[in-house]
């Protein structure tokens, strides 16, 4: 099946994601993909997880931390700015502290917990995390690509959202259970209705925000992942272990997209031993990649003779993808 | 006025039953309700006190509710020999 049928067989599928080793070119179809769509007319959004982010390389435009740029008609990118977001985060706490009991400055030992807990290297995945959110939650765009982080960290995105709801989960049940008690006091003593615990309603919603975001990243209707793979062993059984990982984790798999296939017309002229041999070994895999994933290969993609940065390299990426 | 008196008379008495009978259990309650609570700041907030806790973004959206019993709750887990202690 082609990307091209995958999207019009789709249409209910609105969360795109590209997945897979650093350097395969998650990047370079994200933006591709997200071209073709805004070119259909649909309204998209692409934006990346990635601390080390490439949109802006690739649209030659600098977007980080900018919130949605837009890039043409209908198409927007993003790069999420962890380090602006966790500031903006930090001081939203002390402001709360200084309000809630009127202190002048927060007491140094909160404001020390403040500043190592956002040190913390989870710290910057977690405000991420939470940024996503509200993009997705926004629903301002009929498709939304995210251009992910390498496999492991994309796995550990995942699994964050599981072990952020255990989490919650224990807390909760701890907090009620403190509730308990305080209406058990109150009723020995008479007094009336006992005040919201409002740490219970913090709970509830930091649990809403994180079922948002992973909800939508195991969605079987609304979400397609695609893996990017290239013709090589490593990359191979990489990928295929990882695929087993995301299946675990219910994400659901819409296909694969072999990158940086070299032309085999080449081999019609007369090209030096080095690629041939470069054919040969492609060749190999291609024939493993056929047997391994089948009908689960969506596209071909040929190495370019440039790399794709701009937007006319995009459209010529996206022509080669989509078709014309 | 002699209603007032009778009035306060039902208080007393309320008041003494109050004391023999629930005063202990509530004081009881809230004891465990207060032990309670330095547990939860202990899996909220444990990285305060070197005890690493997942994950610390959310962590700081709690901090602002328990920050006046930060100092009491690191009192009390350096006074207490066992955490378990602390608990029951």
């Amino acid at each position: 099946m082609t990307l091209k049928k995958i999207f019009e067989e789709h249409p209910e599928r609105r969360y795109i994601m590209f997945g897979g080793k650093g350097g395969l070119g998650k990047t370079t179809f994200s933006a591709a993909t997200a071209y073709w769509l805004a070119q259909q007319g649909k309204k998209v959004l692409v934006f990346s997880v990635d601390p080390q982010a490439s949109l802006s390389d690739i649209f030659q435009q600098d977007i980080f931390g900018k919130g949605p740029v837009k890039i043409m008609e209908n198409l927007w990118a993003q790069e999420i700015d962890a380090d602006q977001h966790i500031k903006a985060y930090q001081n939203e706490i002390r402001k709360k502290i200084l309000d809630m009991y009127g202190f002048e400055a927060v007491p140094e030992e909160i404001e020390q917990y403040i500043q190592a807990a956002s040190a913390e290297p989870a710290m910057e995945e977690s405000a991420i995390f939470d940024a996503v959110v509200d993009i997705v939650v926004g629903a301002d765009y009929d498709y939304y690509i995210y251009d992910l982080v390498p496999l492991g960290h994309a796995l550990y995105y995942l699994s964050m959202a599981k072990v952020y709801d255990e989490w919650i989960n224990k807390i909760t049940k701890l907090r009620e259970e403190m509730r308990e008690y305080e209406e058990m006091v109150s009723r020995l003593k008479r007094e009336k209705e006992t005040e919201e615990d409002q740490i219970l309603t913090e709970l509830q919603y930091i649990r809403t925000r994180i079922n948002a975001s992973s909800s939508i990243l195991t969605d079987k209707e609304k979400t397609g992942f695609f893996f990017v793979i290239i013709p090589e062993e490593m990359i191979l059984i990489d990928t295929s272990k990882a695929a087993e990982l995301f299946a675990k984790f219910d994400v659901p798999i819409m296909g694969y997209v072999v990158n940086r296939v070299v032309p085999r017309e080449l081999l019609q002229q007369n090209i030096p031993a080095y690629l041939k041999n470069r054919i040969e070994m492609q060749d190999k895999y291609l024939g493993q990649i056929k047997t391994m994933f089948g009908q689960q290969v969506a596209a071909h993609v040929p190495e370019l003779e440039r790399d794709v940065t701009g937007l006319d390299m995009i459209r010529q990426l996206a022509e080669i993808m989509y078709g014309k | 006025m002699s209603k007032q008196e009778k009035k306060s008379f039902w208080q007393n008495v309320k008041e003494i039953l109050y004391g023999m009978a629930s005063h202990d259990m509530s004081r009881y309650a809230l004891r465990t309700r207060a032990s309670m609570e330095h547990l939860f700041i202990l899996i909220t907030m444990g990285d305060m006190i070197g005890i690493p806790i997942l994950p610390p973004y959310y962590s700081l959206r709690l901090l602002p509710y328990v920050v006046p019993q930060i100092a009491t709750w690191k009192r009390r887990l350096l006074r207490e020999k066992d955490l378990s202690d602390a608990m029951f």
